[in-house]
């Protein structure tokens, strides 16, 4: 058992972070290595997890602004774990198939390994003064990632990109503000910690429903729009059109995972405590998201805000099985957030591809490039298949148990989804594949050709995730059922788990 | 005589020394620019030290008759306006060389002292004395590179200067006709709010007089302009510490002196703060000039600092339910904390964001655009000039309250004490702001980081760079590292609020 071992995961891709950014051309080396380790690590964490634990695991504790309780607490549980190693995986995958990068490879390298900081540690996080603190820093790699490497109008994109999260962000830390200064510790002190404050909401003395209403709106428009749910969507098409390719698989795979994290981790313990209102608006929201979501991918002419606005139906998914309450639809959404964590990888490498093969990514100009290009063409019909919800995949699985579990407490919702969704989203993914890759090829792409290994690399080891998780999702769902059962019950602390 | 009485303000006659011998050897040797910069930061650190010796005072000391008094939030401002005009003067080495040095160095230890004796000051007489002492050196440095451009700023800032300081000083007559003494203490015991109109009018002239020096809206004019024309690093003066000096007087002033109309002054303070930081930085996202932005940025900053009053006026005297720490700290007090975390961190990044604006001007002026802060010399700046860029990014990160940085710590403080005091719109009003700076701050990065060079690689001059790398070191630190500036903070807030 390594000691430390979240600390040293988030360690190794900061330093890796500054060595990339002075190493020049040879940045992608060090960025591979920097991104190794901490998949080794997460993966060495796979095997000592145990997933029949409620507790927090590999938890490390540390007083850091004792006056105003602030504490370093990292852990990681069934909700948390499985986006680390998403994110680890993810992360390496991304470095690999940009590794043709050529401008300012120093900095990009290293931006995505602060990415990669970032993330892993809203994920570990159990301190709100830490987790905004990660969860704002997330906010820059990206802004310049966007911004330096993105489209024509990418100054516009970061920016919006930036402002609109940090807003949202900033409503969030009032609220985190108000647990803080609502409940106070049998001593007299207050804390961060996110455990303690949580499982104190569900004290009416404490936290009576009208102000636990207000508290729990500011954090929920927080995760809401990191998700992005409809309708605070509106950045997400903007900032992945104007995005380089590595930026919007970053963005879709581990930021957006980001709001569902909070869902689960933040969100779902409230819950049972707020007005009943509550869930009837998410699931509205929910539903909302994965309609109009696919109806928008349905129209787009590009073929990478078709993939934009199907990460926004996707998402809806994890909303709604979250907000149903049931115990196999939040263990689904949770899955729901992994699958779509490594499908959407695809679509958007996929995306990029044609782009930088072809030169254009809209899809009536193109035609035929299956003929030319036959891997990508398999691979990217995997991950189209994937992203559907083909029986056999991941995404299938994830999206049947949110459905199934859902129609237990919100059967209307359910059905509107299973009517309107379905036969949408088969429709926009199919369409875009049969236009974009199969049909007579056009003249003018007779000279296109597979792209390189390295980016097929990538791609397939996801589409072979995506098999491995679709045909034994208990690899993964193994972790998250207890987690949902657990996510039901009243919040454990640190401290009455024995752990700290 | 025994002056060892006199220990804990060495600093001040150190420096006040320093200052006279520096305007002497300067006029009998020639040439001695750089020795005179030498020997200024060197008595600067030497204060540093003398002050920093001193920090942590349980109970105030007295002196002069109790018109000086040496407590933890005084030494706190002192730390605030030695370290920012370090920083200057280390700035300044790579500048101001030749003929004059001696008299652009000596002016800076002149203000330094002023503000010194400001933050020390409970007597209207002695703080007045400080406040122009400081004033005045500032409109001399003001107008130090003698362009026209400087002359219209120095002109401006004097005059603006000298009727706030005469409103100031009519307020204090005022107070002195009513409470019959000088001393803030007394006037605080004098029950003056018995006296009603004058009482209020005399608060009316005083929060006048501060908020010119504060600059903020409706007072806040000559700033943009003054900030603009006057020599880069002399503005880093100005927005990082003769502004503080303000938010020192003005926090013994009506903190000590005038709690008694602490309704009235609440509530001027909560509409000039959220006046200030609203129209701050909407007025910063039109400009295209950076100095100017900075200045705008500056205003806004002054509105979050504000807020302080607000939560020390509204929350005054509610018990704490909060034991921070196993330490109880009321609402007021954190509310205050918050302030001076902020007053800290400010002055750190303006100081490093006026001197990299030094550092661009001074690179740049030969082949670029005409007006060497004009933002687009700022375009690619991290291919021309690295370490100044990369300096700036964190210091407009840290401006616009990104952790983990101490803009971030100072703004995370004041506006949970707003939350604590159960000031919600204000917090939320000040968070909106906050989103709202990003507007300008992200165009000056964008600039900066996302844009094709303007020209070649330049050479940053050195002293220029070693104060940069010094500020941003500093502003991590504080972000990484709260915890004893958060104590020290809460020590200095306990002075004017004890429980």
């Amino acid at each position: 058992m390594i000691s430390n071992a979240i600390s040293l995961m988030i360690a190794i891709p900061l330093l890796g972070a500054a060595v990339s950014f002075f190493a020049g051309s040879k940045a992608k080396f060090v960025a591979l290595i920097a991104s190794l380790i901490p998949l080794a690590l997460s993966l060495q964490m796979y095997m000592e997890f145990d997933k029949t634990s409620k507790m927090m695991q590999f938890v490390e504790s540390y007083n850091w602004v004792p006056s105003i309780g602030v504490k370093y607490t990292v852990g990681v549980d069934g909700i948390g774990f499985p986006l680390v190693l998403l994110s680890t995986i993810v992360s390496i995958l991304v470095i690999i198939y940009s590794w043709g990068e050529t401008k300012k490879p120093n900095q990009y390298f290293a931006l995505l390994l602060l990415n990669e900081v970032g993330v892993l540690g809203v994920f570990t996080s159990l301190d709100f003064f830490l987790f905004y603190i990660y969860w704002e820093i997330v906010l820059i790699p990206m802004f310049f990632l966007i911004g330096s490497w993105g489209g024509p109008r990418r100054d516009y994109a970061a920016i919006k990109f930036f402002i609109y999260t940090h807003v949202a962000s900033l409503v969030m830390l009032l609220a985190i503000f108000a647990l803080y200064f609502t409940y106070q510790m049998p001593d007299g002190s207050r804390t961060f910690d996110m455990l303690t404050l949580l499982k104190a909401t569900a004290d009416k003395n404490i936290f009576p429903t009208s102000l636990l209403n207000i508290i729990f709106a500011g954090l929920l428009l927080g995760f809401l729009v990191k998700m992005p749910a409809f309708p605070f969507h509106t950045w997400l098409p903007d900032a992945h059109v104007e995005a380089p390719t590595a930026g919007s698989v970053v963005l879709a795979a581990l930021l957006l995972k980001m709001g569902g994290y909070g869902l689960f981790r933040i969100i779902l313990p409230i819950l049972p405590h707020v007005d009943k209102a509550f869930v009837t608006i998410i699931a509205i929201i929910a539903v909302l998201s994965i309609i109009y979501g696919a109806f928008l991918a349905l129209a787009q002419k590009d073929i990478k805000k078709l993939v934009a606005y199907s990460s926004v139906s996707h998402m809806g998914f994890v909303t709604l099985g979250a907000v149903a309450f049931t115990t196999m639809s939040i263990q689904g959404a949770m899955f729901q957030q992994f699958s779509h964590g490594i499908i959407t990888c695809v679509l958007f490498m996929s995306a990029g591809t044609i782009q930088h093969v072809v030169g254009t990514r809209v899809i009536a100009d193109l035609g035929g490039l299956a003929d030319r290009m036959p891997k990508f063409a398999v691979i990217m019909m995997a991950g189209f298949m994937a992203s559907l919800g083909l029986p056999g995949m991941s995404g299938f699985v994830a999206e049947f148990m949110v459905l199934t579990g859902s129609f237990a407490t919100l059967p209307t919702y359910t059905m509107i989804v299973v009517f309107l969704s379905i036969v949408t989203t088969a429709a926009y993914h199919l369409w875009a594949m049969q236009k974009a890759m199969f049909g007579p090829i056009l003249k003018k792409y007779m000279n296109v050709h597979d792209p390189h290994a390295y980016e097929l690399f990538s791609m397939s080891m996801i589409i072979v995730l995506t098999l491995i998780f679709g045909l034994q999702p208990g690899l993964i769902t193994g972790m998250m059922g207890t987690a949902a059962t657990q996510v039901m019950q009243p919040v454990m602390t640190l401290s009455q788990m024995g752990v700290i | 005589m025994d002056f060892s009485h006199y220990a804990p303000l060495w600093g001040e006659a150190l420096l006040t020394v320093l200052a006279v011998l520096i305007v002497l050897l300067g006029s009998l040797m020639k040439n001695s620019g750089k020795l005179m910069g030498y020997l200024s930061a060197a008595g600067l650190i030497a204060a540093l030290g003398l002050v920093g010796s001193n920090l942590m005072i349980a109970k105030p000391t007295l002196f002069f008759f109790d018109t000086i008094s040496v407590d933890a939030l005084s030494q706190f401002f002192k730390v605030v306006f030695l370290v920012v005009s370090l920083l200057v003067v280390i700035a300044s080495l790579s500048k101001y060389t030749g003929k004059g040095a001696d008299e652009y160095f000596a002016l800076l230890l002149f203000a330094t002292v002023g503000m010194m004796v400001v933050a020390s000051s409970i007597d209207l007489i002695t703080l007045f004395v400080g406040f122009e002492l400081a004033s005045l050196s500032t409109y001399a440095l003001a107008a130090f590179d003698k362009s026209r451009k400087n002359l219209e700023a120095a002109m401006k800032y004097f005059i603006f200067g000298s009727v706030s300081s005469a409103f100031m000083l009519f307020g204090f007559s005022l107070l002195y006709g009513m409470a019959g003494s000088t001393k803030l203490t007394v006037i605080a015991s004098a029950t003056i709010a018995n006296f009603g109109p004058a009482a209020l009018i005399a608060l009316l002239f005083v929060i006048a007089g501060f908020a010119f020096k504060m600059a903020l809206v409706p007072f806040h004019m000559w700033a943009p302009d003054t900030y603009e024309g006057a020599p880069p690093l002399v503005s880093a003066m100005l927005a990082a510490g003769s502004k503080k000096m303000g938010f020192a007087a003005a926090f013994r002033v009506l903190l000590v002196a005038l709690m008694a109309l602490r309704m009235e002054w609440y509530l001027a303070f909560a509409i000039l703060a959220a006046i200030t930081m609203t129209l701050g930085n909407l007025a910063a996202c039109w400009q295209n000039n950076v100095r100017r932005i900075l200045a705008y940025s500056s205003i806004a900053q002054a509105g979050y600092i504000a807020i302080g009053f607000v939560v020390v006026g509204k929350a005054y005297g509610l018990a704490p339910t909060t034991a921070f720490n196993g330490i109880p700290i009321s609402p007021a007090q954190l509310g205050l904390a918050g302030a001076l975390l902020l007053i800290l961190g400010h002055a750190l990044m303006k100081t490093g964001a006026f001197i990299g604006t030094a550092q661009v001007a001074s690179m740049v002026s030969k082949n670029d655009a005409n007006d060497p802060d004009d933002i687009s010399n700022y375009a690619g700046l991290v291919s021309r000039a690295p370490v100044t860029a990369l300096c700036m990014l964190i210091f407009m990160f840290a401006l616009a309250g990104i952790p983990p940085t101490a803009g971030y710590f100072g703004k995370f403080v004041l506006f949970s004490s707003a939350i604590y005091s159960g000031l919600v719109w204000l917090a939320v009003l000040a968070i909106l702001n906050s989103a709202l700076s990003l507007v300008y701050y992200l165009r000056i990065i964008s600039y900066m980081f996302l844009k094709e060079p303007a020209g070649p690689k330049m050479a940053e001059p050195k002293g220029y760079v070693v104060a940069l790398v010094l500020t941003t070191i500093a502003v991590l630190y504080i972000g990484l590292f709260p915890q004893a500036f958060f104590d020290w903070a809460v020590q200095a807030a306990a002075v004017l609020l004890p429980q």
